[in-house]
């Protein structure tokens, strides 16, 4: 049990998340400041969204897992019906209806989905029998991809693949059984050429064509990939130096602020940049992954398990596409990136996680 | 116990599960790591070419072209600066929008319009420069100047023109440049390793000699394209530029062809279809090379309106063609002296072998005439009357006596049917005829005529003027020679014609009775005596384009302009010691004495007394 006594208030919380965390969020300020051209405003933007969400990330550690226990259905349904909200309701920008305006600020709420999707079907699964019997796989898949859909009918494939892949992680996690992943696999596999006939779209098919052979189409799609990979590729053993990226800077390299920001840190500050940063992200999975193993119980352990492997696998989609070992789809480099939204859930996501870390179970007396 | 057990069993699925999926996730970051050392470390050399390439953009740097001397140093060529409006296609989004607001105050041309159009989207989609207006007056300069600023995408460059100082008296020799065609662009872009996109030094863009010295001196001219490193965004707006390798200018031309020689001869000839060669006795260097009518370079290279283009282009006279080098005239009388060389030399004649012109020549095969152009002939006469007054009967009966492959021979010698200078532009060599050439030019043999037409620079035997010149000078420096050129001080090697009995006896003879030509009472150009305070050898000749059989079919055929016979003639001065050699053809003129003569004095004139 961590936490500060003051008496009759404590505070629960995990130093090495905490501190981690707050390393990476102030590292990231740094190199947005530098892939925004030293755009001001941007800076002091994220800055409020860091300090805020750092606030919130100490809040949501306070509360008992229970009470999460408890809420995890409203508040998943409270974020599919923001999600819906900003499809009837939202802007349309780009094409795409993400977002719930607030004035000042816009935020995505399908990014909300991506965390209490899993909590939720953590709850769910708390007391199912080992192996999961069939009825609560099919409930679980079901409820999984219908929240995918709606997301992905935004459109927003990028999230909406993270939110596939959150709740099947904690499926997997809570005892899937084997015959069913391989039967499942299987009919994935054999299914593939008709989801690529007709459920992706042309500019997606172009991606993932574009990624085997880059020379199918060098000013379209594969243009930005082969720009990151100069980028990359130019900043060497130590980087050109803060700023002084030309790829990101000469807006060659698209997207720095956002997608393509671990590009603009790879050309400034080179293999030992990223080798410290990776470091960084690196003792984040190890400490989640030492605190989920030693989880109180079964729905904290499926908690902190299924949440970390949504970051995990955020900053995996993000640097493989920047490094062209996977399709371009849109995905923030977590803590990193400009943009509230994904942020504020990574910040809530590790509040929850530390809220499940710090509460020991209470040992009847 | 069994929920213990239970809470056991799934703790250690769970467990294996994510130690599973971090091992996934585990060798997933190993392969990521490795293609980022790949791309960082393996391949940093190629990746950072690339980022250089990316803003870098090289850029050629167009030399400025070397100036145009005479031998004097006075300038004939050299490069003004001049103001052109240039635009931007990549800045400009809609290009007739564009031209309606500069319009608005310019006054642009409509054929500048039309050309700015239709290389516009090609030079946007290539981030190229496009001028719109070439050579701007400082009016319009001015005007564009003060709204500059509501144009980014269009500037006032200084560029240069090619300069011609004296645009019509050295458009055949000096010649003038153009832009390069297919062949040699890719030379420029091949050899000399030249980037798509330069920045222009010249209005004309791109620019090579086309003719004369220009394009004969191409070489020394043109100078070394420099570079520039661009930095650009991926937009293509040019945030800084800097050299990388200075252009480095042409290299100047040191011509031996002379201002006031040209002058006198474009004078002189004012206009009328003919040419002018002299050239330096010393070196064999050409001082004079002038052809009429002539053309302005400047407005051909600079800018001119397609009807006077098409003036010049289309105009009888031909102004284009290039008569002192490419121009054909039969060499009349003047190819006398070069009989009496040969006719000497195989013993033919001497000084004092004499022959009764009864002013004509019967052919004795076939009983044919071949008149005098002096009814009655000039009675007794010898080789030095002969050359005085032009006796044709006495050169008749020579060249009849004459073998017609020595003769062929002979004058090959002395500079005919080949080329004469080392550095002219597209010379003619011509041919001296012999009986196999006119066999398989005319499938016909050879008659004794045709040598004794030969005698008098008639029927087939034609020459260009500066063959003429050559075989003058040739003369006047006793048969010791340097092949001709044009380029000052360049490094020859003196030649000398072998006699077998022509001495140096024969030379002061001949000279004598050259002289005679003009200083004598009876010379066929006495007229000149009074136009010159020097003494001149000269040998007229007025090459008859049809052959008429006596004086009154020749005045019907003069009433035809372009029928009327060639005025020639050859001379070398100050005697004895001769300076220049100098030819002169006017076409249609008549008369050698008294039309082609005139001019050849004002050349030497302006030579000798300069």
């Amino acid at each position: 049990m961590r936490y500060l006594d003051f008496k009759r208030f404590s505070i629960y919380y995990d130093p090495y998340l905490i501190i981690f965390i707050t390393l990476l969020s102030i590292i990231g300020l740094f190199f947005l400041y530098s892939a925004s051209d030293g755009n001001s405003s941007v800076l002091i933007k994220q800055s409020i969204f860091v300090f805020f969400g750092l606030i919130l990330m100490i809040v949501l550690s306070q509360p008992d897992p229970q009470i999460y226990y408890s809420y995890s259905g409203i508040l998943l349904l409270i974020s599919i019906i923001l999600v819906f909200i900003a499809i009837f309701f939202g802007p349309e920008i780009n094409g795409a209806k993400r977002w719930i305006s607030f004035g000042f600020v816009s935020l995505q709420p399908s990014e909300l989905c991506k965390i209490f999707l899993p909590v939720f079907i953590a709850s769910y699964l708390y007391g199912a029998k080992l192996p999961i019997n069939l009825k609560n796989t099919f409930l679980t898949i079901f409820l999984i991809f219908i929240v995918f859909f709606i997301v992905s009918s935004q459109p927003d494939l990028g999230t909406g693949i993270v939110i596939l892949l959150s709740g099947l992680y904690v499926l997997f996690l809570a005892g899937l059984s084997w015959t069913f992943i391989g039967t499942a696999l299987a009919i994935f596999i054999i299914s593939l050429p008709f989801l690529w006939n007709n459920f992706l779209e042309p500019f997606q098919r172009q991606r993932i064509a574009t990624l085997f052979n880059p020379d199918l189409d060098p000013f379209g799609s594969a243009w930005n990939i082969t720009q990151s990979k100069i980028a990359i590729g130019s900043g060497g053993i130590l980087g050109k130096g803060f700023g002084e990226g030309t790829q990101s800077h000469l807006n060659f390299l698209p997207e720095t602020e956002t997608d393509f920001i671990f590009a603009v840190i790879a050309e400034e500050f080179g293999l030992v940049g990223l080798t410290i940063l990776m470091g960084l992200y690196f003792f984040i999975f190890i400490r989640c992954f030492y605190l989920s193993i030693n989880a109180r119980d079964r729905f904290c352990r499926l908690v902190i398990g299924g949440l970390s492997l949504v970051f995990i696998s955020t900053l995996f989609i993000n640097i493989g596409m920047v490094i062209g070992l996977l399709p371009v789809v849109g995905m923030p480099l977590p803590l990193i990136s400009q943009g509230g939204s994904s942020l504020i859930s990574f910040y809530i996501a590790f509040g929850i996680i530390i809220s499940m870390a710090s509460h020991t179970k209470l040992v009847p007396r | 116990m069994i929920e213990i057990n239970e809470t056991y069993k799934e703790k250690t699925s769970f467990n294996k599960r994510l130690i599973f999926l971090y091992v996934v996730f585990g060798i997933l970051g190993i392969v990521f790591y490795y293609q980022i050392f790949n791309l960082q470390i393996s391949n940093y050399s190629e990746y950072e070419i690339a980022a250089k390439n990316n803003k870098n953009e090289e850029i050629s740097v167009q030399p400025l072209r070397g100036i145009i001397y005479d031998r004097n140093g006075e300038i004939l060529v050299n490069n003004i600066p001049s103001f052109d409006l240039i635009t931007k296609p990549i800045f400009i989004d809609d290009s007739n929008d564009f031209l309606l607001k500069l319009s608005s105050f310019l006054e642009i041309d409509e054929d500048e319009k039309k050309v700015f159009l239709s290389q516009f989207e090609k030079a946007k989609a290539l981030n190229k420069e496009l001028t719109l207006m070439q050579s701007i007056s400082d009016e319009d300069r001015a005007k564009f100047l003060v709204r500059s600023h509501m144009f980014e995408n269009a500037y006032v460059g200084k560029r240069y023109l090619r300069n011609y100082l004296y645009p019509e008296i050295f458009s055949h020799s000096i010649g003038y440049i153009g832009r390069p065609n297919e062949d040699e662009l890719d030379n420029m872009y091949e050899l000399k390793g030249l980037n798509q996109k330069i920045n222009f030094t010249y209005t004309n863009q791109l620019i090579v000699g086309k003719t004369g010295l220009e394009f004969t001196y191409e070489d020394i001219l043109t100078g070394e394209f420099g570079k520039n490193l661009r930095e650009v965004d991926a937009r293509g707006r040019t945030l800084g530029e800097e050299i990388s390798i200075e252009s480095k200018a042409g290299n100047n031309l040191y011509t031996s062809l002379d201002l006031q020689s040209h002058q006198a001869a474009h004078k002189a000839l004012n206009n009328r279809k003919g040419a002018v060669v002299a050239i330096d006795i010393k070196d064999g260097s050409i001082v004079t090379l002038f052809s009429s009518p002539t053309f302005s370079t400047n407005q051909l290279v600079n800018g001119i309106l397609q009807k006077d283009l098409d003036k010049l282009l289309f105009s009888q006279e031909k102004p284009f063609f290039n008569r002192a080098l490419k121009g054909r005239y039969p060499p009349a009388s003047s190819i006398k002296p070069a009989i009496a060389m040969f006719g000497i030399d195989q013993g033919l004649i001497d000084w004092n072998f004499s022959i009764f012109d009864e002013g004509f020549f019967t052919l004795p095969e076939d009983g044919r005439i071949y008149r005098d152009w002096k009814e009655g002939g000039h009675g007794d006469t010898n080789l030095f009357k002969a050359i005085t007054q032009s006796s044709n009967t006495y050169f008749f009966d020579l060249a009849y006596r004459s073998d017609i492959n020595q003769l062929n021979k002979h004058l090959l010698s002395i500079g005919f049917g080949d080329k004469t200078c080392i550095d002219c532009f597209e010379e003619d060599k011509v041919f001296v005829p012999e009986p196999s050439w006119k066999m398989n030019k005319h499938n016909f043999g050879w008659f004794k005529g045709d040598t004794v037409n030969m005698g008098v620079g008639q029927g087939y035997l034609v020459s260009t003027p500066i063959q003429l010149a050559k075989y003058a000078y040739i003369i006047a420096n006793k048969g010791n020679f340097y092949d001709l050129s044009l380029k000052k001080d360049l490094v020859k090697n003196e030649k000398k014609i072998e006699f077998n009995k022509f001495s140096n006896d024969d030379w002061f003879k001949l000279h004598e009775s050259m002289v005679n030509v003009i200083e004598g009472n009876t010379g066929t150009a006495r007229s000149l005596r009074e136009k010159k305070d020097y003494i001149v050898a000269a040998k007229t000749g007025t090459a008859e384009l049809v052959s008429g059989d006596n004086r009154e079919q020749y005045s019907e055929t003069r009433l035809d302009d372009s029928l009327r016979d060639h005025a020639l003639i050859i001379a070398f001065g100050p005697m004895p010691n001769p300076r220049y050699a100098v030819s002169v053809v006017v076409e249609n003129g008549e008369s050698g004495g008294s039309v082609a003569g005139p001019v050849a004095i004002s050349v030497l004139n302006s030579l000798i007394q300069e």
